[in-house]
């Protein structure tokens, strides 16, 4: 256990499936340098096989005694993917004139499977009770990672600070036991430099007062960042305050620190004659159940009675902080708190980059001298 | 017909004692340079002794796949041979491996074949040689890995930030392209060789200040089915010195095709190599040790004492995790290890291979310090005779080996 735990929490309902999060998170970390399959961000489609495909079918966490499970390791063509490309050089160089030129562009590989190669499919018959609904996914940044557990040789840290877990590349050896003993399958190996690669929850940015470039770039704003013991943070509020955030899958017994808000309002289902069948759930609560454990009927409860408190008295906290208005209420880095760290370690604290979300529980927005709050 | 049968299982047992733990002397050359995986140096001078390596099970990994492939691993015998020139010690290895697994390409499930060698960093006292497996507290080892990679490449790239985007990150067609892709593979390692030094499962960890002086050279002959390895050192360093002319080494082999890396390998018992001219019997004695008792009274007062915690391979009572599994313990520990562990189980405890993955079975505590305390209390109530025998049995634990 870490002293502090820097957490997010995503909001199911607003999730559109646009990939934004996925696209700023892979070029600020994995187009290059053996990570171009991993996806440290990705969007799935559930119900549907995930990424990699049937991620929760291949073991690792815990039992209930808390035990480690065993586990799979993916393979990269069939279960993740390999990213392919297209020939621009033959394009850019074939003579158009003279030669047989090439007729339009090809990809170098057929591929058999990729992230999201079951997108928007869903399950259900259309148009009776057919349903989908998006599940974005990062490293958990669990506060008992089955990652850290599995390694033999020591090299997965929790940091003491923030609880983000990270590989330390001078340790591992590419053994790929994390890959197995992680059940979300969030640690990826890089067959380039034969080690294992996460999510590392923007910790670069983090530090210098940037959220995680996934949350950030986020346009439904479903994404929130903050310390949980931070008791003015939107993260602590909708986790421990409300309760309507909730971790994925916590049967595995690695108390992931990425919450979810699950979905709450589904369409009714139609029957046979298209007809609305009153008081139905497009969405089965089992489902839901399952992936949220059964926290989530009353989160699903508190989330509707604060809707209900919201129409008739106009007030909620919850369904403010759910609107999403402002990005410097969803942030809350505690750029002090980064900076005392730093000079206890007798590092240069790193310089402020962005000053909407410096806010914190030990960082009061009086307490940053040039503190503004943009337009 | 039933005194034929024990007759035959006491001759296999005489010829696994002969077998079990081997000196090799060192053949003094004139020089080790240029030495490589099939030289004529090699052809004309080496002497290669019968090395039985055995599946390390002490530890159960996670990998689900490769646990069910190596569920009934059997022992392997390898070749092992010494040279030296005075100056440096060569350690050959020759070892059969149907399968020539490289690692190569854009996969995330395959492994390479390997081997490593290992020095007791100090071998003075031969009763309390470091743990086989990867040393122990206060017994370190130095550890030499090769491993089968076509390419590998520095996860900083040296800091050449530059080289680490993809060709089409890159603004290059054509030649320039080419000359980029070139100038990429350039940085690349072609030898996966690391030094490490370890006092125990963890605690392994690769010297990188420029501090070790070796190399290595491994090649697959197509024709025979087996892989040679070599590792060259000088005779004397900080991390391993040979006692009165000889080291206590051990080696271990890993088989890609079977998924193994790490604790998923074959491991010899500690060997001693002899220095020209040398003699150390202490050394010798043992890891040559062959205790004879009574093997059947052995089992008996195992599964009286030792079963409720630790498996082997007539027991299987224990939790998984309770206490290391002995499967192979005739394979790979000596007489005086395993007699020193009934005796004074806290002089060397195994740490399990992460403290996290099975909170409910340590088969030891850590204090503050990092101490580890052994949760097995000393069984020296036993008589001479007990102990005796349990040994003679443990020593007979090890998985058949391949023919």
């Amino acid at each position: 256990m870490s002293k502090r735990q820097l957490a997010m929490v995503m909001d199911l309902n607003k999730c559109i499936g646009c990939q934004t999060c996925t696209v700023a998170c892979k070029t600020q970390w994995t187009n290059r340098n053996g990570r171009e399959y991993m996806y440290w961000n990705n969007v799935e489609t559930y119900p549907g096989s995930g990424y990699p495909k049937n991620w929760m079918e291949l073991g690792g966490g815990f039992d209930a005694a808390g035990d480690l499970q065993p586990g799979i390791i993916p393979n990269i063509e069939a279960d993740y993917g390999v990213p392919w490309d297209y020939n621009y050089d033959s394009l850019a160089e074939q003579n158009l004139i003279d030669g047989k030129p090439e007729a339009g562009w090809h990809p170098d590989q057929s591929p058999t499977w990729g992230p999201n190669w079951d997108e928007d499919e869903g399950t259900g018959t259309f148009p009776m009770d057919n349903y989908f609904f998006y599940l974005p996914r990062i490293c958990n940044h669990c506060s008992n990672p089955g990652c850290l557990s599995a390694c033999p040789r020591d090299a997965i840290f929790k940091r003491e600070e923030d609880g983000v877990v990270l590989v330390d590349l001078d340790r591992c050896q590419g053994y790929r036991f994390c890959i197995a003993g992680c059940p979300y399958k969030k640690i990826y190996f890089n067959p380039k430099i034969s080690k294992s690669e996460k999510c590392i929850l923007c910790f670069p940015r983090v530090e210098q007062g940037l959220p995680p470039a996934c949350a950030q770039s986020c346009v439904g704003r479903i994404r929130f960042v903050g310390f949980l013991d931070d008791e003015e943070s939107q993260v602590h509020k909708l986790v421990h305050k409300y309760k309507v955030a909730l971790p994925l899958r916590p049967d595995y017994g690695t108390q992931p620190n990425v919450y979810y808000v699950p979905p709450v309002d589904t369409p009714p289902k139609f029957d046979e004659n298209g007809k609305v069948i009153e008081g139905s759930d497009r969405i089965p609560m089992e489902e839901l159940e399952k992936l949220f454990g059964p926290a989530v009927h009353d989160a699903i409860k508190t989330i509707r009675a604060e809707r209900e408190k919201r129409k008739k008295t106009g007030k909620s906290e919850l369904m403010d902080i759910l609107i999403a208005y402002q990005h410097k209420d969803m942030f809350r880095l505690d750029h002090n708190y980064y900076a005392d760290v730093a000079k206890k370690k007798g590092m240069q604290p790193l310089p402020l980059v962005d000053e909407r979300y410096v806010a914190g529980k030990y960082t009061k927005p009086s307490s940053i001298s040039h503190f503004k709050v943009h337009a | 017909m039933r005194r034929v049968v024990q007759f035959a299982a006491v001759l296999s047992l005489a010829a696994s004692a002969v077998m079990a733990g081997t000196v090799i002397d060192a053949v003094k050359v004139k020089s080790l340079k240029g030495l490589k995986c099939g030289t004529k140096l090699i052809k004309k001078n080496a002497k290669f002794y019968k090395v039985e390596v055995y599946p390390q099970t002490t530890l159960h990994m996670n990998d689900k796949k490769a646990n069910e492939i190596n569920k009934n691993a059997k022992g392997k015998v390898i070749e092992v041979a010494a040279l030296t020139d005075g100056k440096q010690i060569a350690i050959l290895m020759r070892w059969p491996d149907k399968s020539k697994d490289i690692f190569s390409g854009y996969k995330s499930d395959i492994y390479p074949d390997g081997y490593a060698v290992q020095f007791a960093s100090d071998a003075s006292d031969p009763q309390k040689l470091p743990y086989i497996g990867m040393g122990s507290d206060g017994r370190p080892v130095a550890i030499y890995l090769r491993k089968a990679y076509d390419i590998v490449y520095e996860p900083n790239g040296y800091g050449d930030v530059a080289h680490q985007v993809n060709p089409h990150n890159t603004n290059y067609f054509g030649k320039e392209l080419k000359k980029f892709e070139k100038e990429v593979k350039k940085e690349g390692l072609k030898t996966y060789q690391r030094a490490f030094v370890s006092e125990g499962f963890r605690s392994m960890t690769e010297i990188k200040d420029n501090s070790i002086n070796y190399r290595t050279d491994m090649h697959y002959v197509n024709k025979k089915g087996m892989w040679g390895g070599m590792v060259v050192r000088p005779l004397d360093d900080e991390y391993a010195k040979p006692v009165k002319g000889e080291y206590a080494i051990a080696v271990a082999v890993w088989d890609g095709k079977e998924l193994q890396r790490d604790g998923l390998k074959r491991l010899s018992s500690w060997l001693a190599v002899r220095l020209p001219g040398a003699s150390n019997k202490a050394l010798e004695k043992v890891v040559t040790e062959k205790v004879t008792g009574d093997v059947a009274n052995g089992k008996k007062q195992f599964e009286a004492n030792c079963a409720s915690c630790h498996n082997n391979r007539d027991f299987h009572n224990a939790p998984l995790y309770m206490a290391p599994d002995l499967s192979n313990i005739g394979g790979q520990a000596t007489a005086a290890y395993i007699k020193e562990s009934i005796l004074n189980p806290n002089a060397v405890v195994v740490p399990g291979y992460n403290r996290n993955a099975h909170p409910n079975f340590s088969w030891y505590s850590v204090d503050k310090k990092g101490h580890r305390t052994s949760t097995m209390p000393p069984f020296n109530f036993l008589d001479e005779k007990t102990i005796n025998d349990i040994v003679a049995y443990l020593q007979t634990q090890k998985a058949e080996v391949e023919k």
